[in-house]
């Protein structure tokens, strides 16, 4: 379980984690529903078969720091991003989180085309953790910084894929907390759209706000982390200085 | 983990009142009457059964008020229902939050079924006025209808906990549920008044009322509308068989609860 506690108690450590162990059981032929469970059952086949994605992970992350998490697909990125963020529970191993973790695992989550832009604003600020009130204040920005004054009162589905993820975009730069988690977040949208992207990330490294970011940008991993660690079949095989484990990660290839 | 203080903190308050709106909303979205559908949906139930059981098969002559007892009896079981279903879908459908954030689950199934209550207090706004059409005079005992609410909404929050974790895995438990539901509707004295089932076999009514829901149903009409209505409190025999309604409800809540406590975890890797 991820445990969230006060920012104070860490000293200098934002998140720490130990020994961490995650599987997943994964379906074989067809075992869902009930009538293939008893069948199964029945038969005494298990219905599922276990991957191990994460074998062992061990690191912690200092207050500050902008860590960057690469690896190839498939390698447990994701599936650490998502224990650290309390969505999935460890199998074995401990995580320690000092201070509010507000993670994006993806841009818009809870979106919704039938709603219009005005009222997708709210819900999603209010899954970021914002009160009404709170959205309310920072709504003006929020719409100016998405260029999208024009377009509140209309649905969401009927938004270009652009202007829905300009929309989320202006809503998850406002978010606060103490360490953020985001995943491919870069990989959307347009040039200027990256630019924006690439602005708030200057600004979020200038301010040292603490980030942990996954992403398959070797460019950016080189630009922005401070710190980097390069996943392979479930475990860290390099870990430091930036530009060294981006050499590992393009040498995988080599 | 959630300890009581935690429980309602200021983010899940916001987050319950959020997917609440939502839910309500999206309801009713693309239909030309909206909102009004809460109101008749219920309503033209109500007209269905009044017609085939009171005009043609001649059932409640003997109760007063009877289309006013009726629909009261349509209003507390399409609340049970539209709870029930919608609640044990709940998780499923918002598998898309779950997977990417983190935050209690209960309060997806909550603000899924607060749109049944909402439904269900027009509901007896309605019922009142109807009632008080029909020449029923008001009584202090209109004051403990909301204790049934609580008790009818405990009972459908512990059927949608249970059997919304289980359908995460297994999808059949949704229809299979759509199915027992048709089963309950005949079980309960909704459309027949109790005395009806009473004529035959006082043994047959008293079982009857042992189901929480029949037990409901009866104290709202009861407490509402005619203190001629037979209740599991005035009908069975003994202490023990008065408390079976209230000990199941009491049971199914915090089964359910306890169970979707227990398996909330690993909801995010199974839905």
């Amino acid at each position: 379980m991820s445990k969230v506690m006060l920012a104070e108690h860490g000293g200098d450590v934002a998140i720490r984690v130990k020994d961490l162990h995650k599987s997943f059981k994964l379906p074989t032929e067809r075992a869902w529903g009930l009538k293939q469970a008893i069948f199964n059952r029945l038969k005494g086949i298990k219905g599922y078969k276990r991957q191990q994605v994460l074998r062992g992970i061990d690191f912690e992350v200092k207050k500050g720091e902008f860590l960057g998490i690469i690896g190839r697909n498939g390698s447990g990125k994701s599936t650490l991003l998502k224990v650290l963020s309390g969505i999935y529970v460890p199998d074995k191993g401990e995580v320690d989180v000092y201070g509010t973790l507000i993670p994006f695992i993806e841009l818009g989550v809870g979106f919704n085309p039938e709603l219009t832009g005005r009222e997708n604003i709210y819900l999603n600020g209010a899954l970021l953790g914002f009160s009404n009130k709170e959205v309310d204040e920072m709504y003006d920005e929020i719409v100016k910084f998405a260029e999208l004054e024009e377009f509140m009162d209309q649905k969401l589905k009927n938004y270009s894929s652009g202007m829905q993820v300009r929309l989320a975009f202006s809503i998850a730069i406002r978010a606060r907390g103490d360490i953020l988690v985001l995943d491919e977040v870069l990989a959307v949208g347009d040039a200027a759209f990256q630019k924006k992207c690439n602005d708030y990330f200057e600004k979020l490294r200038d301010n040292k706000q603490t980030i942990i970011l996954v992403t398959h940008s070797m460019d950016n991993v080189r630009k922005f982390c401070s710190r980097a660690i390069l996943i392979e079949n479930g475990k860290i095989t390099c870990e430091g200085d930036p530009a060294k484990v981006a050499k590992a990660y393009e040498n995988l290839w080599a | 983990m959630s300890n009581m203080p935690q429980v309602f903190n200021r983010r899940n308050r916001v987050l319950l009142k959020e997917l609440s709106k939502t839910d309500f909303k999206l309801r009713y979205q693309g239909s030309v009457l909206g909102y009004l559908w809460a109101v008749l949906r219920p309503m033209l139930l109500f007209l269905i059964l009044y017609v085939v059981f009171s005009k043609i098969l001649r059932f409640g002559a003997d109760i007063p008020h009877y289309p006013v007892y009726l629909l009261c009896g349509t209003i507390f079981w399409n609340f049970f229902t539209e709870c029930t279903n919608m609640g044990i879908q709940s998780i499923v459908m918002r598998g898309d939050l779950i997977r990417k954030l983190s935050f209690p689950k209960w309060i997806i199934t909550i603000s899924t079924t607060s749109t049944a209550v909402i439904n269900l207090f027009i509901n007896i706004c309605v019922l009142i006025i109807f009632a008080l059409f029909n020449g029923v005079t008001p009584s202090w005992t209109w004051l403990l209808v909301p204790v049934s609410i609580i008790e009818i909404y405990s009972l459908a929050l512990g059927i949608a906990f249970l059997l919304g974790s289980i359908n995460v895995k297994y999808r059949d438990i949704a229809s299979i549920w759509e199915v027992m539901i048709q089963a309950l509707f005949y079980c309960a004295p909704i459309i027949y008044p109790v005395s009806m089932v009473a004529n035959y076999s006082v043994l047959a009514a008293r079982i009857v009322l042992l189901n929480p829901i029949a037990q409901v149903i009866q104290d709202v009409r009861y407490n509402l509308i005619t203190n001629t209505t037979i209740t599991t409190w005035n009908y069975e025999g003994s202490w023990w068989s008065k408390m079976v309604p209230v000990v199941l409800v009491v049971v199914v809540f915090f089964a359910g609860a306890i169970y979707f406590r227990k398996k909330c975890k690993y909801f995010a890797e199974e839905v």
